[in-house]
């Protein structure tokens, strides 16, 4: 059976070329890995499934994974592998792919909730640095979609890794605590792997906060309010012209356009998220309070290495946050009490977290992330809990369905770190897992027996 | 733009370039003072509990075949270590003959020697890293031989106690990378203390921190020079021909002049005393730095970050030099572009001295799951490496870098009983340091929350 469409494969391949929808997947004999939260929403959804499978490791499944042409959403279905036969049968000639697991880990793929990914090619060259623009007038409405590359080789390099979707944001500089707006993208490499331009907008308080807006804390949190104040001015010119003197008397340099502020207010009616970047604990109440003004700001801490002793506040108003579990030590006065616990805290709490690797070096080496969840469950965090802030959790705050739209077959447990992708699917497509990386690998590798000289390799 | 010093505070700052105070030292004195009496070790451990660990899964840092075994530990040294013989499931006890004060029963439990991170800021670049802790590197001029690591060593780092619980034994503190030469490192005990000198590591010989590429010639460009790699290696070679009239000044035993300490450096290292520890990323450039060795007749011990050590591997070989690595560090920069996942275990397969480095107070606490990485790419890339060869360069590689290994780095009779008791295998993320012992004695206990705390950690969250 395997070989034939295998055989056909050759022809579907050519024929896709010229298709505007993606095949359809089949993923036989998998070991599949979810996350329980993602499982009960897929339970909810359908009934085709038997209960006994709510256990976040199901053996023997095969997956189906549609794309959804004629303009329907691709949707993910699992089977056990007694019915693989049948539904081979049903799908009759509709165009899939099949892959064999031969029982091994299958999971949706990595979301790297906090990146610069694609944003530079050298941290350290200013010229191939697109992360931050201190020069530019305008800072909420730049978008960091703008700047990606999907062909940075840090792109496949992470790819790699099983990473199929990442966040990027700019970063705040010049004189702005807002740093614009991040994007979701997807790792094809492909020209149109921006999966979402305007996604949030990021706002930087604590120590970097107050490095672009005049130097204190009570400067950078006024700009911030101050900036959706005047978003919420609507059309009101009066109101719009008294606040933009009250910024202009904050910092002569920070401008809130027009066009930055009608950006805003998709924020300030929850449309999409505000990620505010804080640390301290007092700092963080301080953002909390920001929802008694602005109730439907949707807003996501990024860092919060001290959230751990608000957890119960962060909880109670929904506020979300990213963190990064490996972050111990006090780096500075505004996370003196950063702990392994600040994870397992916010989960008894019942806060909705994400796990970002920021402590990774530069945020390009997004691959590690996997790593950082598995450090979670080192120090006591559940296992589904951890995987999923690292795929459905942060996936969801963008409103990606992220088991939908990828795949990956691992060689072991992802979140151990011996542990690699064998294979990648993202929106059907099966993914290269070669790198720049991997090509120097193969040119440099010691048991590499060939007599030609490096450069021929 | 980002600026390089934006990049700095995020995440690389530690290895970059941080703004120093001017600490210029120069003392009258003869040539022939003897050997420096300056600064020595006062490291007093514990030395009076006795213990037996038994049913541990041993893996030795000998690169030798991990088993089921005992150690005795007694006066801080393995007093012995002897293996069960597992054969068709029958355990076959051999006798230890150990007296002691506290057996432990380390069944389903890993047994390793203590990790050694040869390449660390804890304590000159602590947290909190703010700028009157900028104390790792003297970036005043390219020539800073004079200094030394230990002079800007805060004890009270809260980053070594985290990395104690992480089995960090031992570790080696270098000054930063902005100069030519940076000047001497010290090798730590990871010995709760409150002076660097209780810390220090009892006769262990000072190695010179150089640095290659693009750190000094950012650095200096503007500065007088060096300005490109060309300036670099004229820098170091001019340098190198004083330390040749120094030394040769100094052997001749003539009085009466006075003692410069930035020369005495130098030439402690081509007297073959001071080990050589070098910064340098790209291939080409470590093997430029071979040849200048050998045109002033002195060897480099190791090069560190060697991001590009996989393409050199039978070079480093011959020249007897070993590479401290990253598992997986690379294009924050230039001259890191070319990294790769295999570069340790590539290193290895050619036969030369691989090891795994930190240079970072968070990375240093999780080393085991750094070697576990590239040891598993390097076996995916059809190496046949066993994970005993592997732990090799979490502590017999760094201690023979470090010129320690006759004291530490392996669990073999007679050494220091440096020791990490796991949860499993230390190749797995959920496995943790359960015990660490460091000279028997025993600093960290997770389960019975035994930990050492900093002065810093002290009064947060007091109301």
């Amino acid at each position: 059976m395997i070989r034939i469409f295998n055989y056909f494969l050759i022809i579907l391949i050519f024929l896709l070329n010229h298709s505007a929808y993606a095949k359809d997947l089949l993923i036989t004999n998998a070991k599949l890995v979810i996350d329980e939260k993602t499982f009960k929403e897929y339970l909810a959804s359908t009934d085709k499934l038997p209960t006994d499978y709510i256990n976040n490791i199901h053996e023997n499944i095969t997956i189906y994974q549609s794309m959804g042409a004629g303009g329907n959403e691709p949707m993910t279905f699992f089977f056990k592998d007694t019915e693989a036969d049948e539904i081979m049968y049903m799908l009759g000639d509709t165009d899939y792919v099949i892959k064999n697991a031969e029982g091994n880990w299958v999971t949706s793929g990595i979301f790297a909730p906090f990146s610069h990914l694609g944003m530079a090619d050298i941290g350290g060259e200013d010229l191939t640095n697109d992360i931050s623009s201190p020069g530019s007038s305008t800072t909420i409405s730049e978008k960091a979609s703008d700047s990606f590359n999907p062909q940075s080789v840090f792109v496949a390099n992470n790819r790699r890794h099983g990473i199929t979707h990442a966040v990027i944001s700019p970063t705040a500089s010049g004189n702005s605590v807002f740093a614009g707006t991040g994007s979701i993208v997807n790792l094809t490499g492909n020209y149109n792997s921006v999966v979402k331009e305007r996604a949030f907008v990021l706002a930087q308080l604590g120590e970097k906060g107050t490095q672009y807006s005049g130097g204190s804390r009570s400067a950078s949190l006024l700009q911030l309010k101050e900036g959706l104040d005047t978003a919420n001015c609507n059309n009101d010119r009066t109101c719009r012209n008294s606040l933009e003197r009250a910024i202009n008397n904050i910092n002569k340099n920070s401008y809130i356009s027009n066009s930055e502020s009608e950006f805003l207010k998709r924020v300030i009616r929850g449309n999409i998220p505000l990620i505010i970047s804080v640390e301290r604990a007092i700092d963080i109440i301080r953002v909390i309070n920001l929802k008694k003004t602005f109730e439907r700001l949707d807003i996501i801490l990024l860092g919060a290495s001290e959230a751990w002793k608000v957890a119960e506040q962060i909880a109670e108003n929904n506020i979300k946050v990213m963190i990064d579990p490996h972050n111990n030590l006090p780096s500075s006065f505004e996370t003196v009490d950063s702990s392994l616990k600040n994870i397992i805290i916010l989960d008894e709490a019942g806060a909705d977290y994400a796990i970002a690797n920021l402590s990774a070096l530069g945020l390009q080496g997004i691959g590690t992330l996997t790593q950082h969840a598995g450090n979670a469950v080192a120090n006591g965090l559940d296992w589904d809990k951890a995987f999923a802030a690292i795929t459905s959790t942060p996936a969801s705050w963008f409103n990606l369905s992220l088991i939908n739209n990828s795949l990956v077959i691992w060689d072991g447990d992802p979140l151990n770190v011996t542990s690699t992708p064998t294979s990648m699917f993202i929106n059907g497509q099966e993914q290269s897992l070669e790198s720049r990386q991997t090509l120097l690998r193969d040119r440099y590798n010691p048991i590499n027996e060939t007599e030609k000289a490096y450069k021929y390799r | 733009m980002v600026s390089v010093i934006t990049i700095n505070k995020i995440n690389i700052g530690k290895r970059l370039i941080l703004v120093g105070i001017i600490f210029i030292n120069s003392c009258g004195g003869s040539l022939d003072t003897k050997e420096s009496i300056a600064f020595q070790s006062t490291y007093a451990p514990n030395l009076s509990i006795t213990t037996l660990i038994t049913n541990a899964k041993i893996i030795d840092g000998t690169g030798a075949d991990m088993f089921n075994g005992s150690i005795c530990i007694d006066q801080g040294k393995i007093k012995k270590i002897s293996s069960y013989n597992v054969l068709y499931d029958k355990i076959e006890k051999v006798d230890i003959n150990c007296e002691y004060t506290n057996k432990i029963d380390a069944k389903n439990r890993f047994v390793t020697p203590g990790i050694i991170d040869v390449h660390s800021h804890l304590g000159n670049y602590p947290s909190p890293s703010v700028t009157a802790h900028n104390d790792g590197n003297e970036i005043t001029s390219p020539i800073t031989s004079e200094v030394y690591a230990e002079h800007g060593v805060w004890p009270q780092d809260p980053g070594f106690d985290e990395a104690l619980k992480g089995g960090i034994t031992t570790l080696h503190i270098l000054p930063g990378s902005a100069n030519l030469f940076g000047g001497r490192g010290v090798t730590l005990r990871n010995y709760p203390s409150r002076t660097v000198q209780g810390m220090k590591f009892p006769q262990a010989p000072y190695t010179l921190k150089m640095a290659c590429g693009e750190n000094p010639k950012r650095v200096y460009g503007d500065k007088g020079g060096p300005g490109s790699r060309m300036g670099n290696f004229a820098g170091y070679r001019q340098n190198w021909i004083r330390a040749q009239e120094y030394q040769e000044k100094r052997n001749s035993g003539r009085t009466n002049t006075s003692r410069d300490l930035q020369l005495e450096t130098l030439a402690d290292v081509l007297d073959g005393k001071i080990l050589v520890q070098m910064h340098c990323y790209r291939a080409d450039e470590m093997a430029q730095i071979l040849d200048l060795a050998k045109e002033f007749n002195y060897k480099v011990t190791a090069f560190h970050h060697a991001v590009e050590a996989y393409k050199i591997g039978d070079i480093l070989k011959e020249n007897e030099t070993c590479a401290a690595m990253w598992a997986d560090w690379y294009g924050f920069k230039m001259e890191s572009y070319d990294g790769i996942l295999e570069n340790i275990p590539f290193v290895h397969e050619t036969g030369a001295c691989a090891m795994i480095h930190s240079d970072s107070d968070s990375g240093i606490q999780r080393l085991n799951q750094e070697v576990a990485k590239s040891w598993a790419h390097g076996n995916r890339a059809g190496l046949n490496i066993k994970k005993e060869e592997a732990w090799t360069w979490l502590t017999s590689n760094p201690a023979k870098a470090l010129g320690i290994l006759d004291q530490t780095g392996t669990l073999e009779t007679g050494k220091r009983a440096d020791i990490i008791i796991w949860s499993a295998d230390p190749f797995i993320t959920y496995s943790r340091p359960e015990k660490v012992f460091l000279d028997g004695q025993l600093l960290y206990d997770k389960n019975n929350n035994i930990y050492p705390r900093s002065d810093f950690r002290l009064g947060y969250g007091v109301k």
